[in-house]
Order: C-alpha cells, then sequence, then structure tokens
C-alpha cells in the first residue's frame, strides 16, 4: 500500500538544520530528510510571512523563488518549477508580505563543501489568514514539543535501539526516527528550538508574558552554524562590520551587492556563506539592510 | 593444487550424497570438468553431478543444498529450505486456481521455535495428521499478510519424520483464544475472544458454492470502537445484548476488519459496564487507521492539505449515478448528464494522511458554494475546473473533523464522508495548555 506521506509540522529551524537524507532506492520509494528531533521529513506543511518571491525563470516557464518568514528571524526557502502548476499559478498572484501556507516536498541541494541546504518545493501554496497561521504555530509547536519529550526519553536510554523505543510506547514511524537521528547527530541542543516554540507562544498569546526561562542572549544561530576550532577570529560584531564594508564596496549601481559577489568577497574574508546568510538576517533585523530582492542585499 | 584444495569440500560432499554411485576418481574428473572446464559455479555443478549420478533424486530434488531451519529463522524469502515440524493444524479443500480445480492443504506447523501457516500447492496425494511430525523438503516461503508462510511445490516432497517435535503451548495459536478490545482488532489478528453489545442485526441469505445459507450479520461494539460481524449459525442475538465470543477470527474486506464467527465459536451473554456506545463515533488518528487498514464509523481530526483531481463541479450519468467525463456514461452511452458537486479531500493530522471523498451537501456546507452558483461560475467561465480552483483557496488549510467509514487500496486510506464539519481549535486555551506543560517540565 502506498499511503501518502504526512506532511510534518515544523519550524525552519529544525528543517534548515537537518543535513542527513535517507534516498529512496528507486524513483518510487520516497526520501526523507531526517532532522535533529528525529522527523523524517519527506513533506511538509508549513506557514508564515511570504516576504519575497522572484520569477527567476521566464514568463512562459516561471521558476519562482521566494522566502517565507515562520518566526523570529527563521525563513523557509521555497522553489516552484514547472511541475508545480497550481502553486505556480497561486504565487504569481500573490503580492509580498503576505501570510501563507504551504504543503511541499523538501529538497536538499550539496554544496561543493558538502554542506547541505533544505528547500522546499511547493505542491500548494494559498494565502491565509492570520488566525490560520497562529493556528499553525500552536500545532507546529506542539509537535515541537513531543518531538523534543520523546528525544528526551530516548536519550535517557544508553544506545536506545528501535525496538526498546517501541517497548516505550514510540510509535514505529518516530523510533525509526529517533534512532536514525542520534546514529548521525550528536544529542541535540533543545535550547534551539525551545527559543523557537517561545517566540511561536509569545506571537500567539502577545499578553501573558510568556517566558520559559531561556537566557536572551542565547543567539539565534541555527545549530549548523558552527564555527571551526580554532576559528575564533570573528566574533559576530567583526563580522557585521566586515559585511557592511563589503556591501557598500559592492553596490555600484545602487542596486545593492549582488549575493554571488558578496559571498565571494566574505568568503575571501574569512567568513561562510552560512556565516554571511546569519550576519545578513541580524542585519536585517537591525535594520541595517535589506533585500531589494533574492539576489541583492543593500544597506540602508 | 589450490585449484584441487578449493574443489575438495565439494568433492567430499558429493563423495558423501552419491554414496558409492561413483568412484572417487571419476567423480574428481566429473568436478572438475564441471568447475574448471565449464566454468559452472560450485552449487549449480553439485545439482548436476548429483542428477547425473544418483537416479533416485532427479525424481525429486532431495538436494544437498537444502538445509533444515527452524520456523524462528524463516524470512519469508527463502527459495529452498527443508524444516521439521509438527502440523497443528490441518484443512484439506478444493480451490480454483485459473479455471482449473485443484486440492490443496493448508494449515499451521510448528516446532520450537515458533508457528507459522502453511500450504501445499499440490495436495491430491498427500495426507498430513494433525498432530503427527514431518519433514518438509524443498520448501519455500513467501510473506503473506506480514507473516512467514511455508509453501510446498512441484519441487516440495514429505515425508514422516522419526522423531516427534514439542511446541511449546502458547505458541499453538488455536489452543488459546486471544482478548482483544475491538478497537484494536485488525487482520491477522488470529483466534481471538471479543466482549461486545450488538447494535444492529440482520439476516443476509448469501449463496456459497451453490447451496443457500443464511447468514446473521451486524455490528458490535464495545468502549473501543464498533466492527461488523458475520455469523453462520443463529445465535438468536438481539440488539443491545452483550456477548462474550470466543475464537472469533477476522477477515478483512477492503481494509475494514470484520469480525467472523465459525462453528467453532462460542458465544456466552454476559453483562458489560460499557455505558452508553452506540452513540459514540470513536475518535482515531490517521496513523491508527493506516496501521489496522480501515475502519467502520470513525472520526478523524485533521487539516486538508490537498484537492484532488475530480473535485468540484462533475457530470454524472442520471441513470447509473457514475461520474463521468465528456457527455458518455461507460454503461449508457450518450446521455444527457446531472451536475453534481463533490471534494476528493487529502486530510493530514500530523500522525498520516488519507483521502476523504465529501459529497455535494457537506461540500455546500464546508465551502459556502452552492451547487448552482458552482454551475453558474463554471458557465461564466466557460470552464468547470475554476469550480475546483475555487473550492481549493476556500478548504486548503481548513480544519475539519470527518466522520465515515475507512477503506484501504493501493492508493491507501480512503474515507467515504458521512459528515463534515470545520472545527477550529480554540488557539489560546491550548496555547497556555502547552505553555503551562512546558514550564511545569522545565
Amino acid at each position: 500500500m502506498n499511503a501518502r506521506e504526512t506532511a510534518w509540522r515544523l519550524f525552519s529551524s529544525e528543517l534548515n538544520t537537518a543535513t542527513y537524507e535517507i534516498k529512496g532506492a528507486d524513483e518510487k520509494s520516497p526520501s526523507y530528510i531526517v532532522t535533529h528531533l528525529g522527523a523524517m521529513v519527506n513533506r511538509v506543511l508549513i506557514a508564515g510571512v511570504l516576504t519575497e518571491k522572484e520569477n527567476v525563470g521566464s514568463g512562459e516557464e516561471p521558476m519562482w523563488r521566494g522566502r517565507v518568514q515562520d518566526v523570529s528571524s527563521g525563513n523557509f526557502y521555497i522553489n516552484i518549477g514547472k511541475y508545480q502548476p497550481e502553486a505556480a499559478a497561486a504565487i504569481a498572484n500573490m503580492d509580498t508580505p503576505a501570510y501563507v501556507a504551504i504543503i511541499g516536498k523538501v529538497r536538499t541541494y550539496t554544496a561543493n563543501d558538502e554542506r547541505v541546504f533544505v528547500s522546499v518545493r511547493p505542491e500548494r501554496i494559498i494565502k491565509i489568514d492570520e488566525e490560520t497561521r497562529k493556528q499553525w504555530m500552536l500545532e507546529t509547536a506542539q509537535s515541537t514539543w513531543s518531538r523534543l519529550k520523546m528525544m528526551k526519553k530516548a536519550t535517557s536510554l544508553e544506545n536506545a535501539t528501535e525496538k526498546d523505543l517501541i517497548g516505550l510506547g514510540f510509535c514505529e514511524r518516530d523510533a525509526k526516527g529517533i534512532v536514525t537521528a542520534l546514529d548521525h547527530y550528536d544529542v541535540p541542543n533543545s535550547a534551539t528550538y525551545l527559543k523557537t516554540i517561545q517566540y511561536a507562544l509569545r506571537t500567539i498569546l502577545p499578553d501573558n508574558n510568556i517566558d520559559l526561562g531561556l537566557p536572551e542572549d542565547v543567539s539565534d544561530l541555527p545549530d549548523e552554524i558552527e564555527i571551526e576550532p580554532g576559528d575564533t577570529a570573528h566574533n559576530s560584531a567583526d563580522m557585521e562590520d566586515t559585511i557592511l564594508r563589503l556591501l557598500e564596496e559592492l553596490d555600484v549601481d545602487g542596486k545593492g551587492a549582488p549575493r554571488d559577489e558578496l559571498e565571494r568577497r566574505a568568503e575571501a574574508e574569512g567568513i561562510s556563506s552560512m556565516e554571511l546568510e546569519e550576519i545578513s538576517n541580524i542585519l536585517m533585523d537591525k535594520g541595517l539592510v535589506y533585500e531589494p530582492n533574492l539576489r541583492y542585499l543593500k544597506r540602508i | 593444487m589450490s585449484n584441487n584444495n578449493q574443489l575438495t569440500p565439494l568433492f567430499e560432499e558429493l563423495k558423501k550424497v552419491l554414496e558409492g554411485k561413483i568412484d572417487d576418481d571419476t567423480l574428481m574428473k566429473e568436478v572438475k570438468k564441471y568447475v574448471e572446464d565449464y566454468g559452472i559455479d560450485v552449487d549449480r555443478a553439485k545439482r548436476a553431478i548429483i542428477k547425473k549420478y544418483d537416479t533416485d533424486a532427479t525424481s525429486s530434488f532431495v538436494t544437498a543444498d537444502s538445509i533444515v531451519k527452524k520456523i524462528d529463522a524463516l524470512k519469508g524469502s527463502e527459495m529452498n529450505i527443508d524444516v521439521i515440524v509438527k502440523a497443528i493444524y490441518v484443512d484439506k479443500k478444493e480451490v480454483n486456481i485459473r479455471g482449473t480445480k485443484k486440492i490443496i492443504i493448508s494449515g499451521i506447523l510448528g516446532d520450537e521455535t515458533g508457528t507459522c501457516p502453511f500450504t501445499i500447492w499440490e495436495g491430491e496425494s498427500v495426507d498430513l495428521i494433525k498432530g503427527e511430525t514431518y519433514h518438509f523438503k524443498n520448501a519455500y516461503t513467501k510473506m503473506w499478510n506480514e507473516r512467514v508462510q511455508i509453501n510446498l511445490g512441484t519441487r516440495g516432497k514429505i515425508e514422516k519424520a522419526d522423531s516427534t517435535v514439542d511446541v511449546p503451548e502458547r505458541t499453538i495459536p488455536t489452543s488459546e483464544s486471544r482478548e482483544i478490545k475491538i478497537g484494536d482488532i485488525k487482520e491477522g489478528v488470529g483466534n481471538i475472544t471479543v466482549t461486545g453489545r450488538i447494535i444492529s442485526t440482520e439476516t443476509r441469505n448469501i449463496n456459497v458454492k451453490g447451496e443457500s445459507k443464511v447468514v446473521y450479520a451486524g455490528i458490535i461494539a464495545d468502549d473501543s470502537g464498533k466492527i461488523q460481524y458475520s455469523a453462520w449459525n443463529d445465535y438468536s442475538l438481539k440488539d443491545g445484548e452483550t456477548i462474550c465470543v470466543k475464537n472469533a477470527y477476522v477477515r478483512a474486506w477492503r481494509g475494514i476488519p470484520q469480525l467472523n464467527m465459525g462453528d467453532r465459536c462460542e458465544v456466552s451473554r454476559v453483562t458489560d459496564n460499557f455505558g452508553q456506545i452506540q452513540e459514540v463515533t470513536s475518535k482515531k488518528t490517521i496513523s491508527d487507521i493506516v496501521k489496522i487498514g480501515g475502519a467502520l464509523d470513525v472520526a478523524v481530526f485533521g487539516t486538508v492539505v490537498d484537492l484532488r483531481t475530480g473535485s468540484g463541479l462533475i457530470k454524472r450519468c442520471p441513470q447509473c449515478n457514475r461520474s463521468i467525463l465528456n457527455d458518455e456514461c461507460s454503461a449508457h452511452g450518450k446521455i444527457e448528464p446531472v451536475f453534481d458537486l463533490r471534494m476528493k479531500l487529502i486530510v493530514d493530522d500530523g500522525t498520516g494522511a488519507l483521502s476523504a471523498v465529501v459529497n455535494r451537501s457537506d461540500t455546500e456546507k464546508l465551502t459556502g458554494i452552492t451547487l448552482a452558483a458552482a454551475e453558474e461560475l463554471a458557465k461564466a467561465q466557460s470552464d468547470m475546473d475554476s469550480v475546483s480552483r475555487e473550492i481549493a483557496q476556500m478548504i486548503i488549510m481548513k480544519r475539519i473533523t470527518i466522520k465515515g467509514n475507512v477503506m484501504s487500496d493501493d492508493y491507501g486510506p480512503m474515507m467515504i464522508v458521512k459528515e463534515a464539519s470545520i472545527d477550529d481549535v480554540d488557539v489560546v486555551t491550548e496555547a497556555k495548555k502547552l505553555y503551562e506543560e512546558m514550564e511545569g517540565a522545565l
């Protein structure tokens, strides 16, 4: 029986940091990206603000790229091609910013240096209202919390096997995902996910003074940004200055600094593209830079 | 010579099997000819030489390369194995395989390590006696209903074993009927005992092998769920009474498990403490339903994540109600179609996904688009698909509760929806609940 793949509810902080993929043996068997919390993801249900969209294809054969911000500075990256006609038609008619929900398949892209980037290829993208967005945040927070709890339970055993976990009442899917995650990653740092949940709860309950007792300065860095040991030359503030300087240098025609050029120059300064991504997010949050479109970054 | 060394084990094995039917020199020559001169692999060479010199073996292929295995070691993909087993349950019957009548024997075999169903496909001249121990030779195994099954085909052979095999009591499924809640019943649970209240009864006349037979059927429920039952004997079951059924078995129809009360079944009247159960439609997660394969009268709460093709405004044949493309019915030819409205949804609750077919009145209720409005829209746009595009905008991402029966086929589970409603969650209350739980846990 070919049951349809479940649409996972997860935040970008969980999805984007996943690097391990179980590839389907042939075209018919599905591939899964395994997150640090043990979600085995083929399809997702995500929601947030469509902040940018850009047709990088042609009028006849559109190829849409976009960004959907879920919470805080977290972003999902979306790509819609000609095989997603419904989603392509829908996004063509959308203005940014807009609340959207997306049901789609996850895709990975492995860079030359073996870093893995995760994007979503929407099957459906639809406009939603604020209430529906909150519902998604709640459901995703609940779902993330239940994965955190399961992960905690699983790590309290030494080298738990799938069988052990099923014995503890886990369903087969969860048991397999968690064992796979623990095989391929370290025990996850729950602070990242708890912060995301905290942010979601603050959005839903603005008057309730939500505080899960997490230190405010836990950086929003997704945990894939591991600065190489010994590579302590950079702190965030230095990198911010460097990027701001580069932005000015590279903005020759007032359109902003081209992303690829910026990335190349940043690399030369010892800033990896993941760090660059993060620093640009911080600078955007501070209101110092913005993206005129997906391929440019510009100083304000 | 190193080659000779490699051939020695084969030579020794063949010598043992052929027991003096061939002298050592000839045997070594044969071995060398097959393996070295013709490059035949060792296993094939072994079979070929045995076949050539052991005339007894040619008829049955009782070869040296099948191995005696224990039942718990079987994987369901063995091509050629031997088992020494006790026949626990034996059923000889005539079946119709592609138009040919055939006698097969099926049942259950057991050894010290477990039990396993079996089928002997050439059962004409075989007689198995329950309780006796047999040596099944050249059998093969398959997975069926997630269980390993031992099969014996034309190459197979059965001999009475000299020894006997002890089968531990607990592994004999026929000896003890297992008590189970109705909500947990799924295909392949075997011999079960169920306590439930009769919700409805009916009698049906069916035709079994040209003979008219009465089946006593209906619905039985406990506090975990309900299930259809059919009894082959009249137990005078009445609505509202609670019975305990021993030795019942389960068959699934399109994924929906059904309880069967056969000849070995015992029915007794008991009192229960289920309270009011008739009214309750049991609530299930989609993963629970997928695990069982189907369900009778369940409620599922989830998010609509897609609208499949075949949704929206459709045409039907006025005579047989089939949905049709163009204006031609496959049974009634050219007809004047009638319009209808329906949705084929994908509902996903985070544990799994199922498709759900929603009829016209619920489609109108959920989307606010009436059939008349849909027809007008299609006419105005001169495009029937415009209706489903409109509906997709209104229904995707809605959280709905759907009730009905779930069946499964190759494409997964599908619900024919009897009742549907949009059910928004109280986000604030639920968020507070989550916050409290997390605060308590951190």
